[in-house]
């Protein structure tokens, strides 16, 4: 077993909770065991604080490493925001001194110290590793194929993006999670600007939710084109934009499209054999019947 | 080759002094923008790819390429009084494919950084960062999510500072210390 901290972030335990429930039992069957990280707080959102004031955002962020750190663990999370923010100033940290010095600092006041002793990984970068698990580990997971349905894959933007301070390669046409896909039993689909934004970062939902839905519904349409059955991502804040979007959309614009939206973790699960009841997608804005009809 | 002359003494000397700047520009801000952005705002040669890459352009008057300019110039209130600011989704196509290397959108943050310092920045952001201070969460949990959670077998509460409120007074020494909850709420006084 591969053990990790899990950070949770506040969108998937606090509004998709089937997510955390999902990557839980998911990666226990593929060999991770995910450890509660206590104390934990928001990453924090790294459009809002980042905004406002980025040396809040590094210390905070940092506050949630330490603990991992006094874990002696790895951190692993499902959402791509949250890797913005516990990622990358993990890593802005370990690479820049005078920086991890100004934000130790800060930290003593609550007698917590930066020592860059951990990585952060997101789980689907961590299903994709044959180091870890690899596509072939979960293709024999799967109890229940989810044949007959079109997949589309949203990589969202923070997983991947900037290139230069990651290591997963191109990021204008990656097919590494349509592999994780196809591994379920369902054919995944290409679409037009696969890799565009959700729409929600930011801090544009927020702050012009007309604006940021226009974007949304650029990729509904591009989606809707090809004859997607489901959208799946690997981040809760685009999940929100996309599902609970879908239904601002409407009553926006006018336009619906009914299409579900699914984190990786909760298709995996039903792959896994969860019902769509352990994995609360009736908490979902868009109704999954139909995808589910198609598959189960 | 023979060098222009103009017979204006004062056009003459500015054109020769290459500190010269014009009245709306602050070389200050450009360091500034460099300092917290860490990215080479300077080397831009308005190719124009980022804004060709950005999913807010097409919607919207915010031109990447435009703010790019200000950094340089160093056009300070054009740049953070500008509503647009706050269109940057943040989603790093243009910095994945400026050809010059560059960073744009660490260059919007670095100007919005700047703008919060003049206490110019969208209300929505203060309230994450009150939810923050009061609940170690931005999007804290609710009655409706608790008993799905329990449905799920999952603990009511996460096990994040919601399980464990000892945590958060860390965290308010942390806000305290960069003086946010105070900003904040001086900002949204009266909401
Ligand atoms: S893509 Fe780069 S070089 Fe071209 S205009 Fe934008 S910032 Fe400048
Ligand atoms: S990061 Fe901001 S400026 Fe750059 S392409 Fe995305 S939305 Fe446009």
């Amino acid at each position: 077993m591969h053990e990790y901290a899990f950070f949770l972030g506040c969108i998937a335990p606090n509004r998709y909770p089937g997510c955390e429930a999902a990557a839980i039992k998911t990666s226990e069957k593929v060999g991770i065991k995910l450890l509660p990280l206590k104390g934990a707080s928001c990453c924090p959102a790294p459009g809002a604080f980042g905004s406002i004031d980025l040396n809040v955002w590094y210390a905070m962020a940092a506050r949630n490493v330490c603990l991992a750190e006094e874990m002696k663990k790895d951190i692993t999370l499902i959402c791509n925001g949250c890797y913005k923010s516990i990622y990358e100033v993990n890593h802005i940290l370990k690479h820049n001194d005078d920086l991890k010095d100004r934000v130790n600092e800060v930290l003593a006041e609550i007698d917590m110290e930066f020592k860059g002793s951990q990585d952060v990984w997101h789980l689907a970068e961590l299903y994709y590793d044959p180091k870890i698990c690899g596509v072939q580990k979960i293709r024999d997971s799967v109890t229940t194929p989810l044949t007959g349905a079109k997949v589309a894959v949203h990589y969202g933007c923070h997983l991947m993006k900037p290139q230069k301070e990651r290591h997963f390669g191109d990021t204008e046409n990656p097919m590494w999670l349509e592999e994780l896909v196809d591994a379920l039993g369902c054919e995944s689909v290409q679409y037009r600007n696969k890799m565009q934004c959700c729409g929600a970062g930011g801090g544009v939902r927020g702050y012009d939710i007309t604006h940021s839905l226009d974007i949304t519904n650029e990729k509904m349409i591009n989606l809707q084109e090809v004859g997607a059955d489901a959208l799946t991502e690997v981040c809760p804040f685009c999940q929100l934009q996309f599902d609970r979007g879908q239904i601002e959309i409407q009553e926006t614009f006018g336009v619906s499209y009914g299409l579900p939206i699914l984190h990786y973790n909760e298709l995996l699960g039903l792959a896994q054999g969860m019902s769509p009841q352990d994995l609360a997608l009736d908490l979902h804005g868009i109704d999954c019947t139909p995808f589910l009809k198609k598959v189960l | 080759m023979a060098v222009k002359k103009y017979d204006n003494p004062d056009l003459e000397k500015k054109l020769h002094d290459t500190r010269y700047h014009s009245i709306d520009t602050n070389p200050e801000f450009t360091k500034k923008v460099l300092d917290i952005s860490r990215t080479i705002a300077n080397m831009c040669y308005q190719c124009g790819t980022c804004t060709g890459s950005c999913p807010s352009a097409p919607r919207s008057s915010y031109r990447i390429r435009l703010f790019m300019r200000r950094a340089v110039l160093g056009l300070e209130d054009e740049a953070l009084t500008d509503p647009d600011l706050w269109l940057c989704t943040t989603c790093y196509s243009c910095t994945d494919r400026c050809p010059r290397d560059i960073a744009p959108t660490d260059v919007i943050m670095a100007m919005r950084n700047l703008a919060f310092k003049r206490d110019i920045i969208p209300r929505n952001f203060l309230k994450t960062a009150q939810l923050i201070y009061s609940t170690g969460h931005g999007v804290p949990n609710n009655d409706v999510n608790r008993a799905a959670r329990v449905k799920l077998g999952l603990t009511a509460d996460p096990p994040t500072t919601h399980s464990y409120p000892e945590f958060i007074p860390g965290i308010q020494k942390i806000l305290n210390y960069f003086e946010l909850k105070q900003n904040a709420d001086r900002m949204l006084e009266g909401e």
